[in-house]
């Protein structure tokens, strides 16, 4: 049989394949480059190839590996890794999928890239996502839209897609995304694989471009709990450079294999019964609650009566962070300039006119008027009130369970210009922006194919703040029980979207 | 729908935001805000009095600070790596009118 | 336009400071490790934060947090425990990520004060001030016996970060108006900042004029800036209203900018004050503006008019975590508070003896300070107490000041003029082997030449000669040079002693003590 594409690959596989000396790091990011040449084609995941970093660092695990220092590298030795493109690292460009980035060459590296890097990852190219990460389908992306590689006319989700598409494609075992209100969630279940939002303050955000800076957290795509957890080492942990992150002496590797038994996991009744809810979707995350509970799992419903304040919540304060964050691209320092114009003023207007797009602009100026003077006690103080109910409720909710099972997204992925209305998109997130609001972590596991859309589901599993190995535990307990998240069917054996 | 925003505030706050749009596009633009405001209806129904407010989602983490020590900066050529326009070691910008800066 | 003492007779100045300090003493800037120094090549301390390069954050450097509360502590400010950096939302190339952390409603220090003390000819400019007695007191004026003590009130201090320079091409004298181009340089961006807001406490341009020069003299001796008003460390700006005599309501204020040198602050306000009566007197009014003083056309002219208050989208910074500061923290950095000028200046009188004013001007740098207890330290070592301590505050506060105003950049830690050459001369000079007019002589010849003052008196040969002996002999000799003045003087034409003293200072090439000389010629010439 030939060489399977070792994108395809669990990380751990290719760790034990280069152990024993069955290939070289060189040929695992020579293969990974010449399989996404060839199958990154229809999905569009990457923005930029990094073949010569991604063979530098080869080198280097091929030089461990001979000097028998490889158990030294770190838990990402000889993984190609990619990184959704809002994540700065010298020698790449870092777009976040806009005109307004893109020719801008990082002079930096993301902390999180660098721990990647640090662990042994060999990085192989930076991923498409929605217009600096607004968005729940890729489609905002300014270098046209990432497919979904289980149905190529339907959307991967977002504002991660690239990266959750590049994992199911099998073109690389484990990619980062970003999540400010599901954005690394709802394209892990779009996409069937396995992605983690973290903990707030678990992973440093420096060198990652801000959307929401209360909101984002940086997190792995993989098709499995097991190398999610190998990402989760490598990144997780304080950086001087973050004042919200925060320590980690956790081994997320560790507890995977305790099983479902005697968790106390949380169904929230009120989720279930949303409007929007799909039937499929609702009914395969009541099998898994049963499936759950065979396997020696309590269920216990809890309550958040204030998540459906989520929503509103997070439309003032993801915009309002956002217009401030986005204040900074002015065609002064780098980014889209339109030049030619006789004052700074002229230039501002067009340069922003033409380097945002459309939804940029709008989420702009929404944060703009919700911070003007008058219209911030109305909305902004407001919002950042109901998020200390909205974190009471997951206390509350934490005090009787381990863990809470939901679903993440209220339907699988949809075509491409089927939701063109904003406020439509946005409800795409109704069930995982309670969770950036509260900060705790939150994650998506494959539940196998959508009995009636034919795609892939995922489980929504939120922790305690600080207690992500919980949901990790458990979601590898689903795994089990669900198995491990395939390559997309069309690009599994070789094939490349046919 | 209620009308949060006139086509005018909507161009001020293009003003504010230094993002030029055409006519048409305040036109649409105004149509959207307002729509999305609208859906923020349930933050302004609560009742919170008495609830403080959570800006950092971080729980007792307080004085986050760093030492006092000298860190490599970048050399000019970086600096100016992505700059549209440079002269002089400096990042060059068209004439400034109208109002100051303040601080 | 009339004179600032008329006006201030007819209208009630109402001013308030905003006086902004760079923390230059600290090694890197307020969010990030770039090294703080002034003048060196552009974008050469730059980074990823300071110039707000997308995914950077600000870490914030726990010195100046530290520098802050030192000068909130100095100023009598109450320390803020909790308290947020916020977001102060503004477009504007200096500034780069466009938007400026600060402080929100509550800042590190608020509800301080200074009390100034006013004297001279200025203190005539408060108005009310013969209704006193000495040790009376109105309003925030309490009279005392050569002026008036004022108490200006501190709304806060807040901590934030420094702007980029930028450069304009094209126009006048590198201004904004009429220049084609600008330059940015993004080196002081992000240098930690304080910047200090009074009440509208003050009355006269004079007492602006003190507050910054006494807060300055704090911030010196805290060591948190250099206070350079050249180089921009230390900046003020002033608002300014005015109100006829006996009424209590506020008149609408202008902002006063570029009032960058101690006399830039006295002449701008007392400039504005006028400009404003003479608008008020012809029936105009005042507008709601920012005026830039013009120091060589002396006077202010408009930069912009505030149709509306600025919005500037304050919200608390996600991305810095709040404070909650530890009494620890506080009083650790109480424990650094260096001896303030105004406790030296009580110091010195209770404990070398000096008048108040002496004291007081003493202070008034830091280095004249420094200087002075070193030279006390060397006297007490040599068992001399405070007994040179008015001589030697005389030689600082006349000599060694106007040296120090002449040469702009005089160091006096580093200059020729060591205590211990301070202390020689004051003693030669308490000891009659120079008079004082030799000693100024002296003075400028040790910074000169850098010599000791005996050795330059002995080059010279400089002693002063006090000897009797041949002091009379020299008498003797001058009064038989001029019989007829002596008649004269029997005469009665006693305003003839100064020629006698004169002739006999020339006689010995102004070596021989006058006290001496005269007593001579005073009993021969009488005999």
């Amino acid at each position: 049989m030939a060489q399977q594409p070792f994108g395809a690959m669990s990380a751990a596989q290719i760790q034990a394949g280069l152990k024993a000396k069955e290939f070289s790091a060189a040929e695992v990011a020579r293969g990974a480059l010449d399989r996404i040449a060839v199958a990154d084609e229809p999905v569009h995941s990457f923005l930029e190839v990094t073949e010569e970093l991604a063979l530098e660092a080869a080198a280097r695990v091929d030089d461990a590996l001979v000097a028998g220092t490889f158990d030294e590298l770190g838990p990402l030795a000889g993984v190609p890794v990619g990184f959704k493109d809002n994540m700065n690292l010298v020698g790449t460009r870092t777009t976040c999928s806009s005109r307004m980035l893109a020719d801008y060459a990082s002079p930096y590296t993301a902390t999180c890239v660098q721990r990647c890097l640090d662990a042994g990852a060999l990085p192989m190219g930076k991923l498409n996502m929605d217009e600096f990460a607004f968005g729940s389908s890729t489609e905002t992306s300014a270098f046209g839209p990432t497919r979904n590689p289980w149905d190529l006319g339907r959307v991967p989700g977002g504002s991660s897609g690239g990266s959750a598409a590049a994992v199911a494609a099998g073109l690389v075992p484990v990619t980062l995304g970003s999540d400010t209100g599901g954005s690394i969630r709802q394209p892990a279940s779009f996409c069937g694989v396995v992605g983690i939002k973290p903990t707030y303050g678990l992973v440093s955000r420096y060198g990652v471009v801000a959307f929401g800076s209360s909101l984002d957290q940086v997190g792995p795509f993989s098709r499995t709990v097991a190398d999610a957890a190998l990402a989760m080492n490598a990144i997780a942990g304080r950086d001087p450079l973050d004042c919200t992150s925060q320590p980690n002496d956790v081994d997320f590797a560790a507890a995977l294999d305790e099983g479902a038994q005697g968790m106390r996991v949380g169904i929230v009744p009120e989720f279930l019964e949303a409007p929007g809810l799909t039937p499929e979707v609702r009914e395969r995350i009541e099998e898994v609650a049963a499936k759950l509970e065979a396997e020696g799992a309590t269920l216990v419903d809890v309550h958040l009566p204030n998540a459906k304040a989520a929503m509103s919540a997070y439309y003032v304060l993801g915009p309002c962070e956002a217009f401030s964050n986005l204040a900074r691209f002015d065609s002064v320092r780098y980014g889209y300039c339109d030049s030619g114009h006789k004052d700074l003023n002229a230039q501002y207007e067009a340069s922003r006119a033409t380097g945002f797009g459309e939804e940029a602009r709008r989420r702009i100026m929404l944060g703009s008027y919700l911070l003007s003077a008058g219209v911030y006690e109305r909305y902004y103080y407001p919002a950042q009130q109901v998020r200390t109910l909205i974190t009471q409720d997951y206390a509350r909710a934490f005090e009787q369970v381990d863990c809470i099972l939901a679903p993440v997204s209220p339907r699988t992925a949809f075509e491409f210009g089927e939701i063109g209305d904003p406020t439509e998109m946005y409800l795409s997130d109704m069930f995982t922006i309670s969770i950036n609001i509260a900060g705790n972590g939150g994650m998506s596991v494959p539940v196998g194919i959508g009995r009636d859309t034919g795609l892939p589901i995922g489980a929504q599993l939120v922790a305690p703040a600080f207690q992500d190995r919980a949901m990790m535990r458990l979601a590898a307990a689903i795994e089990r029980l669900y198995g491990e998240a395939p390559v997309a069917p069309g690009f599994a054996d070789g094939k490349a979207g046919e | 729908m209620t009308q949060h925003l006139t086509e005018s505030d909507v161009r001020g706050i293009a003003e504010y935001t230094r993002i030029g749009l055409s006519a048409e596009e305040v036109g649409r633009m105004t149509v959207d805000l307002n729509a999305i405001i609208d859906s923020l209806a349930p933050i302004t129904e609560y009742d919170l009095e008495g609830v403080e407010p959570t800006f950092h989602p971080i729980g007792d983490l307080s004085n986050v600070m760093r030492d006092d020590e000298v860190r490599e900066s970048f050399s000019q050529e970086t600096a100016l790596g992505n700059a549209p326009k440079q002269q002089d070691g400096c990042f060059l910008i068209p004439s400034i009118l109208g109002e100051g800066g303040d601080c | 336009m009339r004179k600032l003492e008329e006006v201030l007779n007819d209208w009630e100045a109402v001013i308030g400071l905003e006086v902004h300090a760079e923390l230059t003493t600290l090694r890197t800037k307020m969010f990030c490790g770039c090294k703080l120094e002034f003048g060196a090549e552009p974008n050469t301390h730059t980074c990823p934060v300071c110039l707000g390069l997308p995914g950077a954050l600000p870490v914030p450097n726990r010195a100046a947090i530290e520098g802050i509360v030192l000068a909130g502590l100095a100023t009598n400010c109450d320390i803020e425990k909790h308290s947020m950096f916020y977001r102060k939302n503004y477009m504007y190339p200096d500034m780069a990520k466009n938007f400026q952390t600060t402080q929100g409603p509550v800042a590190f220090c608020m509800r301080g004060w200074l009390d100034l003390d006013v004297d001279g000819p200025a203190a005539r400019e408060r108005h009310g001030l013969d209704a006193l007695e000495p040790g009376q007191a109105e309003g925030n004026v309490t009279r005392t016996e050569e002026g008036y003590t004022a108490h200006v009130g501190i709304t806060r201090i807040h901590m934030e970060e420094d702007a980029g320079k930028m450069v304009h091409v094209g126009g006048g004298e590198g201004r904004i108006a009429g220049a084609t181009h600008s330059l940015v340089d993004y080196n002081r961006a992000g240098t930690p900042l304080i910047e200090l807001v009074t009440e509208p406490d003050l009355r006269t341009p004079e007492e602006a004029r003190l507050f910054m020069q006494k807060l300055r003299q704090i911030y010196l001796a805290l060591g948190i800036s250099n206070c350079s008003m050249e180089e921009g460390s230390l900046r003020c700006d002033g608002n300014v209203s005015l109100r006829r005599r006996g009424s209590s309501a506020l008149g609408v204020k202008t902002e006063l900018k570029n009032m960058n040198s101690f006399k830039n602050l006295h002449d701008g306000l007392a400039y504005e004050i006028c400009r404003q009566a003479e608008v008020l007197e012809e029936g105009g009014q005042i507008y709601q503006e920012t005026r830039h003083w013009d120091p060589t056309a002396k006077r202010t002219i408009v930069m912009r008019v505030k149709e509306t208050a600025d919005d500037y989208r304050l919200f608390p910074e996600p991305d810095l975590a709040p404070y909650d500061l530890s009494d620890e923290f506080v009083e650790a950095v109480r424990a650094k508070l260096p001896e303030l000028p105004d406790q030296k200046a009580a110091r010195y009188a209770t404990e070398h003896g000096l008048s108040a004013y002496d004291a007081r001007h003493l202070v008034d740098h830091r280095a004249t300070a420094d200087f002075f207890d070193a030279c006390m330290a060397l006297a007490a070592a040599e068992g001399d107490g405070s007994r040179f301590a008015k001589p030697l505050a005389n030689l600082i506060i006349n000599d060694v000041t106007a040296y120090m105003n002449a040469h702009e950049g005089f160091d006096l830690a580093e200059s020729p003029l060591t205590p211990e050459r301070a202390m020689e001369l004051v003693r030669l000079v308490a000891s009659d082997a120079v008079s004082s007019k030799q000693a100024k002589e002296v003075f400028a010849a040790v910074l000169a030449e850098d010599k000791s003052p005996e050795a330059i008196v002995a080059e010279r040969g400089m002693e002063q000669v006090s000897d009797t002996g041949a002091i009379e002999a020299v008498v003797d000799e001058v009064m038989a040079a001029n019989p007829d003045k002596v008649e004269q003087y029997r005469g009665g034409k006693t305003g003839l002693l100064g020629f006698f003293v004169g002739q006999c200072m020339k006689a010995m090439r102004g070596q021989g003590n006058p006290k001496v000389i005269n007593e001579l010629l005073a009993a021969k010439l009488d005999a």
